[in-house]
């Protein structure tokens, strides 16, 4: 069957042809002394939403002690889909708690890993009368919102260096607004759940 | 009405050249067009064989589409290697040529373009298939020859032209699911000089709904009406004259769900083109053309409320004039072709300010050298200057190298573009829902400075320039095939790559208080396609004929490949949910693009009892639609439309010659996708009976 046979080889050439292209080598991640955590399921209830003002009280999180405080020494705080740096002014929303420390955040593209060095000071910005540190807004600050399916994805590749209420440094990235960070978050998917993975550096180092 | 008058100054002209001309003897071996290699005339502007072609041409016959039972120009192209229908705007179905979109293939009946492309594409299924002579279809950039819009290739239908010297004709009536009606009648008659014709379509569907939960259907019914009379008359042997005009009108309901409430419509489409060409002799070595067209092309569409109030209304009436004269010089074996010729367009739609003129003038010449029996080389170029764009030169080279009697070697490169369409340079489009606004590239300065003035805009940004006309989208065509043809058969392979720079996208360029953005058009991105194509027939036995067809297809964006490069695009792991750099074989490329589609082609027949059979199937491999994963791209990481199959089958069997009966089914499998694919309607079952008179 000569028709087969030129048939086979072309197709063989073809597949030659365009597998051959180059794979670069990319650098390995450079390794850190320092831990990554994960937290997960940081509850941000908010009241209201849907056309209906917002209000509830935001939940603080610490990234030196890895938990959920009550207290003023807390680095950012969550409701909704609004986050709140501890540091800088009220931004003048409701239940907003007042700020006793002097964080502020830098928004870097990267992977988590991929940001080992401390951004330079004046990229830290912090809260102020009608500016957030992380901006809101569908593909403004942290996340995308899907008019289709309702679903906010955090958007990939945003790291945000923290520069904590007193002064140390903490890198984080959201992984999941969802409750128990599912693969695929649905309509039935509980929100206003973070799922947080951080690296904080306890030293006065000006690197991860 | 200034066309009416320029129609009745020609007319006027040609019957003093007619009556200047020495009538000559009428050729008695007129019968002998029938040739016996088929010729084409898309790729040069003169009749050549497809064989000696340096360009990929595809030739579908009367023959082919009859062996379908397709209606629609749509259906029978999208049964093409290489040729992929995507569903656009307004339920209308486009074409992908080498992986470029719709917007950039030039359509022409019988040599002149069709125009009415309201949101940059034409939708094909206008065009009846009943009064096909041939479809032919260059691939590859043509604008050395056709000027805008020949970027990805030229689609020219060529009506049929009766050869019988006697009353003639065929009716035929097809019925298909999703009461779907066909009828065509085409009349000829023909006596020595003189060869009329008239052709008639009905179309009607009454649509069809690919989600039973949705309100609306996926396609609202409509029906349509073609009439296309046409005149041949031939003076004598060397003055020969071409008159044709075609209208066709359409009527579709429009409905709509806003905020809740329904509204309802009708949207119409009227469609006019009148060509008069004059073919003349000069000696066995000049021929000139003379060639006149016009076309107007008009859509109109409206919403009423509940309580029969008007509430959305929109329109676009679009002119086309063109004069054009060819001369054709032949040159012992060689041929040069030049033509001139100018355009002069109108468009007034919804959302211009004014009605806009475009003028252009334009010539091009062609030198169609055959060096010796094995070499054909075909250089030629072509300059348009045109009243709002930059002019463009196009040139373009081409070989034809016959290796021996069965390996021929056919390689091509050319310039393509796109002029902006009035669209991009008029637009003045404010979204009364959400309130954003476009702006045509051409006015947005003015109109922008307006709104400033009102108060309308906070903020302009920065590194927005005017100043330098918006670029026509350009492309630079390659094109290195290789044909083999052997007793019973015949391969094709064709390798192709496009490289389209200026194209045009909308940016930002400025922020209104109410936090909407102001838009306009500007010369963005740069894209590549490469590919190869594959065209096996294989004639097993007598009335045993199998094919095969494949196109292998890369299209990316040159933005994108830089952004990767430079880290700047991540997406996330889906297990562990936490973001990566994607990388360059992460990326899959521009959206509705499948890196593989495939046909396979079974024709039978079977003379005992007069019968055909043809059952074809086609593939087509994953492909992306939206950017899912938010990243901007589309990578390997999003959600992509699942690869598919469709399979149609044909019967046909003829009785006394004169009768056929046709019956088949497309998408015999009955596939659909309702959510991703909204141009498959379905299994559709059709019976269509034709009476040859």
């Amino acid at each position: 069957m000569f028709k087969l046979s030129f048939f086979k080889y072309s197709i063989l050439a073809l597949v030659v042809l365009f597998s051959a292209c180059t794979k670069k080598e990319t650098a390995p991640e450079p390794v850190s002394a320092l831990e990554i955590k994960t937290f997960s399921n940081l509850s941000a209830p908010q009241t209201g939403g849907n056309g209906q003002p917002t209000g509830g009280v935001f939940t603080r999180f610490s990234f030196s002690e890895n938990a959920v405080v009550t207290n003023n020494n807390w680095d950012i705080a969550f409701r909704g889909t609004t986050i709140l740096v501890n540091g800088g002014t009220q931004i003048g929303i409701t239940d907003e708690p007042t700020r006793t420390g002097n964080a502020g955040v830098s928004i870097v593209s990267g992977t988590l890993e991929s940001v080992t060095s401390i951004p330079n000071a004046s990229t830290f910005v912090q809260d102020a009368t009608a500016i957030y540190a992380i901006p809101t807004g569908s593909n403004n600050g942290w996340y995308n919102y899907n008019a289709t399916t309702n679903i906010i994805s955090p958007i990939a590749g945003k790291v945000f260096v923290v520069k904590t209420y007193n002064g140390k440094y903490a890198k984080f990235e959201i992984l999941s607004y969802y409750q128990n960070a599912p693969t695929t978050p649905s309509a039935s998917s509980v929100s206003k759940y973070y799922t947080l993975r951080f690296v904080y550096q306890p030293n006065s180092n000006t690197s991860f | 009405m200034i066309l009416n008058r320029y129609l009745t100054l020609f007319i006027f002209f040609l019957s003093n050249v007619i009556y200047g001309q020495e009538l000559k003897k009428e050729n008695i071996d007129s019968l002998q067009t029938n040739q016996l290699e088929e010729v084409v005339i898309t790729a040069t502007r003169t009749e050549k064989k497809v064989s000696s072609v340096p360009l990929p041409i595809l030739v579908i016959t009367a023959d082919d589409i009859a062996k379908t039972g397709t209606a629609r120009l749509n259906e029978i192209l999208a049964e093409q290697t290489g040729l992929l229908l995507t569903p656009s705007f307004g339920g209308g179905e486009g074409i992908q040529i080498q992986g470029l979109d719709a917007a950039y293939t030039l359509i022409l009946i019988d040599g002149v373009p069709l125009v009415g492309r309201s949101a940059g594409t034409l939708d094909l299924s206008r065009i009846s298939v009943g009064n096909i002579e041939r479809i032919e279809v260059v691939k590859g950039a043509s604008s050395s020859l056709y000027g805008s819009d020949a970027l990805a290739g030229v689609i020219n239908i060529i009506t049929k032209k009766t050869q019988k010297d006697k009353f003639s004709g065929d009716f035929a009536y097809r019925q298909a699911s999703f009461d779907t009606k066909d009828a065509s009648l085409n009349l000829d008659w023909k006596k020595r000089k003189l060869t009329t014709s008239i052709f008639g379509n009905y179309f009607s569907t009454s649509g069809y709904n690919l989600d039973k939960n949705a309100i609306l259907p996926t396609v609202e019914p409509y029906s349509n009406m073609t009439i296309n009379p046409k005149i041949y008359y031939d003076f004598s042997e060397n003055l020969k004259l071409f008159i044709s005009t075609r209208f066709y009108k359409q009527k579709q309901d429009n409905r709509s769900i806003i905020l809740g409430e329904n509204y309802q419509g009708i949207s119409t489409i009227q469609e006019w083109n009148a060509q008069t060409k004059l073919t003349q002799k000069w000696n066995e070595k000049i021929t000139s053309e003379y060639e006149i067209y016009a076309t107007n092309y008009k859509a109109d569409e409206f919403l009423n409320n509940r309580y029969d109030q008007l509430f959305e209304q929109n329109y676009y009436n679009q002119w086309l004039f063109r004069p054009e004269i060819r001369t054709h010089f032949s040159i012992q074996k060689s041929k040069l072709t030049t033509g001139i010729g100018l355009n002069y367009e109108t468009l007034d739609r919804t959302y211009f300010g004014n009605q806009v003129i475009f003028n252009a003038q334009y010539m091009f010449a062609q030198y169609d050298w055959t060096l010796n029996s094995k070499v054909n080389m075909i250089i030629g170029f072509r300059y348009d200057n045109h009243t709002q764009y930059k002019s463009q030169l196009s040139p373009k080279i081409s070989l034809n190298y016959k290796i021996n009697d069965y390996f021929a070697f056919k390689t091509s490169l050319g310039y393509g573009f796109k002029a902006p369409d009035f669209r991009q340079l008029y637009f003045d489009f404010t979204n009364s829902a959400v309130g954003y606004t476009v702006l045509g590239y051409n006015i947005a300065q003015n109109r922008l400075r307006e709104l400033e003035a009102q108060g309308q805009i906070v903020r302009r940004n920065s590194n927005i320039d005017f100043s330098n006309a918006l670029k026509p989208e350009s492309s630079l065509n390659f094109n290195m095939g290789i044909s083999f043809q052997k007793d019973k058969v015949k391969i094709e392979l064709n390798t192709f790559y496009n490289a389209i720079s200026n194209l045009i996208d909308t940016k930002v360029i400025a922020q209104k208080v109410s936090g909407q953005n102001v838009f306009s058009y500007f010369n963005i991105d740069k894209i590549f396609t490469y590919g190869l194509e594959l065209n096996t027939t294989y004639l097993i036995s007598n009335g045993l004929k199998l094919s095969f067809g494949y196109q292998y297809l890369i299209a990316k964006d040159n933005s994108v490949l830089q952004e990767i490069e430079e880290g700047k695009i991540f997406a996330r792991n889906p297990q562990t949910l936490q973001s990566f750099k994607i990388k360059n074989e992460d990326y899959f490329g521009l959206f509705n693009r499948s890196r593989h589609t495939a046909n396979i082609k079974i024709f039978y027949q079977i003379p005992k009892i007069n019968t055909d059979v043809n059952l074809r199937v086609f593939y087509r491999s994953k492909y992306g639609l939206f950017d899912t994963n938010n990243n901007q791209i589309l990578d390997n990481y999003d959600i992509f439309v699942k690869s598919y199959f469709l399979t149609n089958l044909y019967l046909s069997k003829t009785i006394k010659k004169k009768y056929t009966i046709q019956t088949g089914a497309n998408n015999i499998f009955n596939f659909t996708n309702p959510a991703e694919i909204s141009n498959i309607s379905g299994r559709l079952i059709f019976l269509k009976l034709q009476i040859i008179f």
